[in-house]
């Protein structure tokens, strides 16, 4: 086989490198989702596929709908910058359907954030639990949705 | 569909609260993302990937010497060498695939890669190097024989080869010519594609600049000088083997001057390594007290019993030995000792791999605690399973050393180092 005289080693690399290439570019064509890039530079059909999931949390203001009282209370007080469900768990359900119950939390959730550890900021209010009151009822003396409130 | 909508729901499904909820119950305090895992991620396969792109990049370096360089003296490891170097090539994926989750979703980096990604990268580089260094360099070595060898073999054999020849049958001078020509050019791109490949294992570790054990820009360095001393070790050791199974005399000059590489090779990695040893204790930044305790404590028998004295300052000194008083050793105290060292260096890299892929992971970048990590021995991470694709290259090369180092079949003969190309 020679075409326009060349070698026919070359020939042959050429078409097994062209058959190769080719076949990565068929492979390519036929295996990338259709819709990626449609947004980015991933698979556009990605974001339906998660919005089609069962969502797991409302969000803080779904809650205001019909806990008004605890919603201005929280934004009014030292826990303002939390969201209802850091404490009271994932809450989708609930708000579809206040049937669905919700947990209400006990002290041990305040440990969560507020146990004396070195590697939170300074600026972070810590308590050495044990030291502090070891009842761990805290409630006792804060109100949750504000704090530094004394009920 | 509106797209801020689908983001804003995105972004709100994956809110603060899921990782205090769901990740916060197993930590005190801040944590990392990769401290919220119980044990390091990556394990034995992961040690073993960089290990085997090693192998590969230096025994194609130790096949060069023979092309490029013209050591005439390391003929007859040529072919071995880079059949080597194929079946290893042939198996770098696998530890990486093991380690998938969903390895049939392999493919998808290779049909939609992005530059920001290395393992993308990574495919293309694994790819260029398997495809237009390796198989080009081999086939146009033993294109001349697949033509012979096709004619007298029967059966599956001479199908084989004549599969292999492409169709081209031109046997003239004129046309091997231009294969030792062509084969010539391949490897000497060949020599950057191998530094290429393994320098780039190593940046994909060394450019991981939130972890100090890794983040160096001298890693892609280090990766292929001891890349090219464990490929060499490697080569040293299948010839041995291979001639002591053939019962066939070993060349002691190709083996002295295999050793000799081997030497020069690993004064240069260990004066590397060393250096950058002296430049993290001597700089000794806010992470090295991290450092100090992993190198001394954590993996204080893989690094300083492994990958020092046994992978360097033992063999150093044997190979060094052997280059001083090399006429008054005899061949059999020279040959035990060559085996030894080359023995010692493959482990020693082996465990200069695992400081590297394990040690980076066993602290993080709020360089506060550390991890442990334990092997098992069954397992997708387990002893056996490393065992099973550390021998695959082996059985592999078992393979083509009876398919195309045959001693029935009879080689060209053409000298695979043609003077340098005149026209
Ligand atoms: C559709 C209105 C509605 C929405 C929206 C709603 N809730 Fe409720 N929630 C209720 C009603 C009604 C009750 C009382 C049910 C009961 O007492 O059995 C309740 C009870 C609760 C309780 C007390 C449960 C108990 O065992 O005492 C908590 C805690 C709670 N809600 C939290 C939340 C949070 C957090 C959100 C936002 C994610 C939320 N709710 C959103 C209607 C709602
Ligand atoms: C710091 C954690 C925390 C946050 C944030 C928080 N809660 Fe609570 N919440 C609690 C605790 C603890 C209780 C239980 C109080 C008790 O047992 O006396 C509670 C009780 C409740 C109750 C039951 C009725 C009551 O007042 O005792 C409702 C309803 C409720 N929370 C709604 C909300 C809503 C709505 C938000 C967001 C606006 C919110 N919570 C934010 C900790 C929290
Ligand atoms: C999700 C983390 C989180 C949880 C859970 C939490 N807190 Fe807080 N708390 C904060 C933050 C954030 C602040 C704001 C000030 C700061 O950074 O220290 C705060 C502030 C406070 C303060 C000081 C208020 C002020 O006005 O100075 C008190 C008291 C307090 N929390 C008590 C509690 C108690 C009691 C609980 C359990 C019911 C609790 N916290 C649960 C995060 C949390
Ligand atoms: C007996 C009443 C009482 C109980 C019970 C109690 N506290 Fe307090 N707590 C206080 C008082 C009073 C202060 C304010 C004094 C101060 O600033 O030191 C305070 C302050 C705090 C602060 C802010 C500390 C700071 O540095 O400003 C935090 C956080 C806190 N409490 C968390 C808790 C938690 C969590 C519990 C449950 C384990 C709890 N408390 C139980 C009385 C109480």
């Amino acid at each position: 086989m020679r075409l326009f005289n060349m070698p026919p080693q070359i020939v042959r690399l050429c078409l097994v490198t062209i058959g190769i290439v080719g076949s990565y570019l068929v492979a390519r064509a036929v295996l990338t989702p259709p819709s990626f890039r449609e947004y980015g530079f991933f698979r556009g059909d990605a974001l339906k596929d998660i919005m089609a999931l069962p969502p797991q949390y409302g969000g803080k203001v779904s809650c205001d709908e019909c806990h008004s009282d605890q919603f201005t209370k929280l934004n009014k007080g030292g826990h303002k910058r939390l969201s209802c469900e850091v404490c009271h768990g994932p809450g989708y359900a609930h708000t579809q359907s206040p049937d669905a119950g919700m947990h209400k939390p006990t002290f041990t959730v305040c440990s969560k954030c507020h146990e004396a550890n070195p590697s939170r900021p300074k600026t972070h209010k810590q308590i050495v639990l044990k030291e502090h009151y070891a009842g761990g009822k805290c409630m006792e003396c804060h109100v949750p949705h504000s704090p530094a409130e004394v009920p | 569909m509106d797209v801020t909508n689908v983001m804003a729901h995105v972004a709100s499904s994956v809110d603060v609260t899921n990782i205090l909820v769901e990740v916060a119950p197993r930590f005190e305090g801040y944590v990392y993302p990769n401290e919220a895992s119980p044990e390091p991620l990556w394990g034995i396969l992961i040690v073993i990937y960089p290990y085997i792109t090693g192998l590969v990049a230096g025994a194609f370096i130790m096949a060069s010497l023979v092309r490029v360089f013209r050591v005439q003296a390391l003929e007859p490891v040529y072919r071995l060498s880079l059949l080597t170097a194929l079946s290893f090539m042939l198996c770098a994926t696998m530890p990486l695939l093991l380690h998938l989750g969903h390895p049939e979703r392999c493919y998808e980096i290779m049909m939609t890669p992005h530059l920001t990604s290395p393992m993308a990268i990574f495919g293309f580089v694994y790819a260029w190097y398997l495809m237009a260094v390796l198989l080009l360099e081999l086939w146009f070595d033993y294109r001349q024989d697949f033509v012979e060898w096709s004619q007298t073999e029967p059966g599956f054999r001479g199908m084989l080869y004549r599969a292999l020849m492409l169709g081209v049958t031109d046997e003239s001078e004129a046309a091997v010519k231009l294969d030792m020509k062509l084969g010539w050019i391949i490897s000497i791109i060949g020599i950057p594609s191998a530094f290429l490949l393994h320098g780039y294992v190593g940046f994909i570790f060394g450019s991981i600049k939130a972890n100090p054990w890794w983040g160096n820009v001298l890693m892609p360095i280090i990766f292929i000088l001891s890349a090219m001393v464990s490929g060499i070790a490697l080569c040293v050791l299948n010839y041995m083997v291979l001639t002591w199974v053939r019962r066939k005399k070993i060349d002691m000059r190709c083996l002295d001057m295999m050793a000799m590489f081997l030497f020069y090779a690993l004064v240069i990695d260990a004066a590397v390594e060393g250096l950058d040893w002296i430049h993290r204790i001597y700089s000794a930044e806010e992470d090295f007290s991290v450092i100090r305790y992993v190198a001394t404590e954590k993996l204080f028998y893989t690094l300083n019993i492994g990958q020092a004295l046994m992978g360097t300052v033992l063999p150093l000194l044997m190979l060094g030995l052997n280059q001083v008083v090399r006429k008054r050793l005899s061949d059999m105290a020279r040959k035990r000792m060559y085996f030894a060292s080359a023995l010692m260096i493959v482990l020693g890299v082996f465990a200069m791999r695992w400081n590297v892929v394990i040690g980076g992971q066993l602290f993080s970048k709020s360089l506060r605690g550390f991890m442990s990590y334990k092997m098992q021995f069954i397992g997708m991470e387990g002893w056996l399973l490393g065992l099973v694709v550390l021998s695959i290259p082996f059985i592999i090369l078992t393979v083509m050393i009876k398919l195309f180092l045959s001693e029935r079949l009879p080689t060209a003969g053409h000298t695979p180092h043609p003077t340098p190309p005149s026209n």
